[in-house]
């Protein structure tokens, strides 16, 4: 009854692979954020945002989720950012260590701004 | 006469929450306590922080000390004193936390080569909350027992 779904998507934009994640980031996100990744990645992505909205329930289980891509994201040598996090979300992120490995932006289209991959 | 409405305000002051041990339920006790919390006073960011210092402990309570056992209660009180509010959390296990559990500090760099990338949940509800104390409840089970302070 409460097991909360996530709705997860892909798209593209300004050669950046976005990642948006509407709802609770908890266990029950594991399989869809893993698979969304696991795309972007077999279609090229060297630049991954994941694209929260202001979501109000990312527990100890999502961030290892996170975690886990972060692992991926270095093996690959990709580019990983968040955006849309919460105030609160952003400190946990911070105090966790998630934002040495990720640029952390306020909203979508800062994170492009910041991670300009099309400039050469 | 006075003691029934000094007993009827008192116990209007304690809220107890029997929550199944079924992943999802956490969330009662997260909006129970967001709403206590905020008709208290506390600024956004403390409700926040104990949104998910409370949605820990009964995350804990339910996969660790019921094992997932859905007939095994999570019994949250949420006791509200004179600028603070008081939160316990007691599981129905026979075996208690160890103490390295309690005391780790997980470290990210190490999550990467590890398998379990979780584990942070305690470590969490320690940073995010005023007091922190683990112990035996008296009916058995393990408890942790919370505070929030309002002037912080």
């Amino acid at each position: 009854m409460l097991e909360d779904e996530l709705n997860v998507s892909t798209r593209q934009r300004d050669g950046v692979a976005i990642i948006d994640l509407i709802g609770d980031v908890t266990t029950f996100a594991e399989e869809k954020i893993n698979e969304a990744y696991r795309q972007v990645t077999s279609e090229g992505a060297r630049h991954v945002l994941l694209n929260f909205r202001q979501n109000d329930y990312i527990n100890s289980a999502g961030i290892a989720i996170l975690i886990g891509i972060v692992t991926e994201v270095n093996r690959h040598n990709q580019k990983l950012a968040f955006s849309g996090l919460s105030q609160h979300f952003q400190k946990i992120f911070r105090m966790v260590g998630l934002a040495q490995y990720a640029d952390i932006y306020q909203d979508e289209d800062e994170a492009l701004q910041g991670l300009m991959p099309t400039a050469t | 006469m006075n003691n029934d409405v000094t007993r009827a305000e008192q116990s209007e002051k304690i809220i107890e929450l029997r929550l199944p041990s079924k992943l999802g339920y956490e969330r009662v006790a997260m909006d129970a306590a967001s709403t206590l919390a905020n008709k208290m006073g506390f600024h956004r960011d403390r409700v926040d922080a104990l949104k998910t210092a409370i949605a820990e402990a009964v995350t804990n309570a339910i996969e660790h000390g019921n094992q997932h056992n859905e007939t095994m209660k999570v019994v949250v009180l949420l006791t509200v004193r004179e600028g603070e509010l008081i939160i316990s959390v007691t599981d129905q296990s026979d075996q208690s936390i160890p103490p390295e559990v309690l005391a780790r500090i997980p470290k990210i760099d190490e999550k990467f080569t590890e398998d379990d990338k979780g584990g942070w949940g305690i470590w969490l509800i320690r940073e995010l909350m005023d007091e922190v104390e683990f112990k035996t409840a008296p009916t058995g089970g393990n408890q942790i027992r919370m505070v929030i302070h309002l002037e912080q």
